[in-house]
């Protein structure tokens, strides 16, 4: 079969400070009619400057330095702008991620649908504009003409996704490119919004790349996988082929990066814990409730409602949930740095509820969180050394030395190597960041840690090694842990019980294995569904094609 | 190595090298001044009265006989001292304000600011005026005036700074480590929020030195034969009818490029503190 889309050797790269750095490397693939075609790499493998060069769209002073990009056997490469622009959205779609950034805040987003249609194929407005609507109901918008009529700020995260998915689809073209089109959407959305927007490919007879770095999509999706790391395709083969036999030592690394660890049984800590009869709790909340008031419209949101835990010593308790379910209020409260609205929460015996903030400070060495975002959490202008040394100084010591050697130490403790103590934080890679804040939580030997999201917004291999650092901190310092998230998959690596989180409350408790495996509350079952396992899903085999041109 | 790095940025901008040169012309004639000027700035010589440009005084001679030159290259102490005195005084006190105001929202914050509001909205040279008719015809009353004027400016930038700063989860993660309120306040705001108002500095002496001049040609200045641009121009003014063009014709030049060679280095100083510029490791 002749393939759609042909890549032949591309090269394009960016000038910078006058020499060339080529970001694609001699790519070459076929995209057959009718396929969805995998394309996995981490930050920085080039696969978003692929998307881009296709729609003839490098930014700044990126250009196609050698090789063929072929469009029903034409070749793309030194179309005139005009002629490209013929090209984008009317025969190559692209739905690029975070919708609500490209769609058009002063514009209705009906409108913005019906002007790509009425560019491409001069239809009048009116009828421009039914199209917009009928493709808004198809790709699942409710309500689909009063929706039309909003403006993007109106819309939620899934919507403005889908909004943005029918302006790609309007047109009808026939190769669509989704750059990591699903990224910051909930699982349960993001399930509904991939589906969805397969299923119409599928029809309509479109040929797709998915661009991702979920291999669990692939596994779902995808006909083919090609793997780029460095500008280069590593790995191309049929999805199943490469999900049993992955050719390359780097395709084996993110195969077994993106698995879960080993069951509850052999997790660290495991056994400690169940052989002392008598638990005892570090950490115990009790009708935990914080209301949020919305001065605008003069409402009150209860983003904590009513909610009860408890962990033990040695014990990782994972809180799962959707974004807004409540989760990371939560750790806030626990730390202080929200004022809860009624509950208790009673520390090592202790009820620390009503403590000011001058009786609580001498805690703070024995609660500790490690941040979301592990850069905003940094001063940008503290070097490395600073950062972590930072509690020691206001909560231990004062003797340089101590502190010095203590830094070392955790440092050591998170694999950093300690001649990046002189660094500033912007010069770290994100996994550096993540083990950076890390570092600085475990400085003063706390009690309790609370991980906020620490697996969100990381490369599968980077995350893998994170959670490797936190199962080691378990067997090695018998850590108390509060672990938020919603990556359930690190959560079967590493927690001991879990916690659902729906809408502020606490919907199912038990320990890991049970409640993954028998999840009794609707919500829980829905969560788990919408995990994307890496494992082709049993009777989804897709007809291979043939490929001649390779 | 930063140093090198510097000073390569630096001499790839002309607009810099521009900046730089006119600052050291200036320091050169604020400390080594007397020692180059044959005349004296300030003592009047009747028989030599409006003379034009000549070898003798390469910039003439003003009404009362006084050459031009000497006092230009005077007057560059008294300018500079007043501007940068008002600026740097504006900026001592105007960066703590901006700093608590910023950080502790409340009633007292809001009439600080309105207080701000009203100095602002004041027209400059009438409160110039006010005060220095209050407090006497004096240089430094002068540059407590402009002190005044310029304080409102640095709180604004600083408190601008804060406001966002202090929603960075830096400031909680900062918290969580036991930091008080003032150690968030003045070893993590502070610094984070003092880019905009270090540029601000060159830019306002810049604008101090327009004032100054502006002040001193309305009469709210400092007194003659003090030595100072705005007052040289001011006095040469009524001379202009004559044809005697050279009197306020070089203080004026005086002035402009002092404010260019302000204006300029601020704005490299802009581009110099732009985050976006330096450069990552990888």
């Amino acid at each position: 079969m002749k393939p759609i889309l042909e890549l032949q050797e591309l090269t394009a790269g960016f000038e910078q400070d006058g020499e060339w750095v080529n970001v694609l490397r001699s790519i070459t693939f076929g995209l057959a009619e009718n396929e969805i075609l995998g394309i996995v790499g981490e930050t920085g493998s080039g696969k978003s400057v692929l998307a881009r060069a296709i729609m003839g769209l490098l930014p700044g002073n990126g250009r196609i330095r050698g090789g063929d990009i072929r469009f029903r056997g034409k070749s793309l490469v030194g179309l005139k702008p005009s002629e490209y622009r013929k090209i984008r959205g009317s025969e190559i779609g692209l739905i690029a991620t975070n919708a609500k950034a490209l769609l058009d805040p002063v514009e209705r987003v009906g409108n913005q649908i019906a002007r790509v249609l009425r560019e491409h194929r001069g239809v009048q407005w009116d009828l421009a504009k039914q199209a917009a609507i009928d493709l808004l109901a198809k790709v699942g918008i409710r309500d689909p003409a009063e929706r039309a009529e909003s403006y993007p700020h109106q819309l939620s995260g899934g919507m403005a996704q889908r909004v943005i998915i029918a302006m790609a689809l309007v047109a009808q073209p026939q190769v669509l490119l989704a750059d990591d089109a699903t990224l910051g959407l909930d699982a349960t959305v993001q399930v509904q919004v991939l589906d969805m927007m397969v299923e119409r490919c599928r029809q309509l007879g479109l040929s797709v790349i998915l661009i991702t770095h979920d291999l669990g999509m692939v596994a779902h999706y995808c006909d083919r996988v090609a793997i780029v790391r460095d500008g280069q395709i590593v790995e191309l083969k049929p999805v199943s082929r490469f999900l049993a036999a992955p050719e390359s030592e780097y395709s084996r690394e993110l195969l077994e990066s993106a698995k879960p660890k080993d069951s509850e049984a052999d997790m660290p800590g495991f056994e400690v814990r169940s052989k002392s009869a008598q638990p005892d709790a570090i950490l115990a909340v009790q009708q935990l409730t914080k209301i949020f008031a919305t001065p605008i419209l003069n409402r009150f949101v209860r983003a904590v409602d009513d909610v009860s835990f408890s962990i033990d010593r040695g014990e990782t308790l994972a809180l799962v949930g959707e974004s807004g379910s409540g989760k990371t209020t939560i750790g806030q409260c626990l730390v202080r740095l929200l004022a809860p609205n009624s509950g208790k929460i009673i520390f090592d015996g202790q009820d620390i509820t009503n403590w000011t903030e001058g009786q609580f400070r001498p805690l703070r060495r024995r609660i500790q969180i490690v941040f979301q975002e592990p850069y905003l959490a940094l001063n940008p202008r503290w070097r490395v050394f600073d950062l972590i040394a930072e509690p020691l100084r206001l909560l231990l010591y004062r003797d340089r030395k101590k502190i010095t050697a203590r830094v070392h130490a955790v440092l050591e403790m998170v694999k950093l190597p300690i001649s990046l103590t002189r660094v500033f934080p912007n010069e770290l890679t994100a996994g550096e960041q993540k083990r950076l804040g890390i570092a600085r939580a475990l400085a003063t030997e706390p009690d309790l840690l609370i991980f906020d999201e620490p697996t969100t917004a990381l490369d599968i291999r980077v995350r893998a090694q994170i959670i490797e650092l936190v199962r080691e901190l378990q067997s090695r310092t018998r850590l108390s842990a509060l672990y938020i998230t919603h990556d359930l998959n690190s959560v079967r690596s590493l927690a001991h019980r879990v916690a659902v989180m729906n809408r502020g409350r606490i919907v199912e408790t038990g320990p890991t294995a049970q409640v993954f495996s028998q999840p009794e509350q609707p919500y829980t079952k829905a969560l788990l569904s919408a995990e994307l396992p890496i494992e082709r899903p049993a009777g989804t085999e897709i007809a291979q094609y043939e490929y001649n041109h390779e | 190595m930063k140093l090198v790095d510097c000073i390569y940025r630096i001499a790839k901008r002309p607009a810099a090298l521009i900046g730089l040169a006119l600052l050291c012309i200036q320091i050169v004639a604020v400390l080594f001044g007397p020692l180059m000027t044959p005349y004296s700035p300030v003592e009047a010589n009747p028989l030599e009265t409006l003379q034009p440009p000549s070898l003798q005084h390469l910039l003439g001679t003003d009404v009362s006989g006084m050459d031009i030159l000497s006092r230009i290259v005077y007057a560059t102490r008294i300018n500079l001292l007043i501007s940068i005195g008002a600026v740097g005084a504006a900026f001592m006190v105007g960066v703590p304000i901006g700093l608590l105001v910023g950080y502790y929202r409340g009633p007292v914050s809001g009439l600080i600011m309105r207080i701000f509001d009203f100095i602002q909205a004041f027209p400059v040279f009438v409160l110039g005026l006010a005060l220095v008719s209050v407090l006497g015809q004096e240089i430094w009353n002068v540059a407590i005036v402009l002190a005044i004027l310029f304080t409102p400016m640095f709180a604004r930038l600083i408190r601008a700074e804060v406001l966002s700063l202090r929603e960075r989860p830096f400031v909680n993660a900062a918290r969580c480590n036991g930091a008080t309120d003032a150690v968030i306040l003045f070893r993590h705001l502070l610094p984070n929020a003092l880019t905009a108002s270090s540029v601000q500095i060159s830019i306002s002496i810049g604008m101090a030195i327009l004032l100054t001049a502006g002040l001193s040609f309305i009469g709210a200045g400092v007194r003659t034969p003090t030595p100072e641009w705005g007052l040289m121009v001011s006095d040469g003014a009524q001379q202009m009818i004559l044809g005697v063009w050279w009197d306020s014709l070089f203080p004026g030049l005086a002035i402009v490029l002092s404010v260019l060679c302000f204006a300029l280095l601020g704005d490299e100083l802009k581009t110099l503190f732009d985050p976006s510029s330096v450069r990552r490791r990888r």
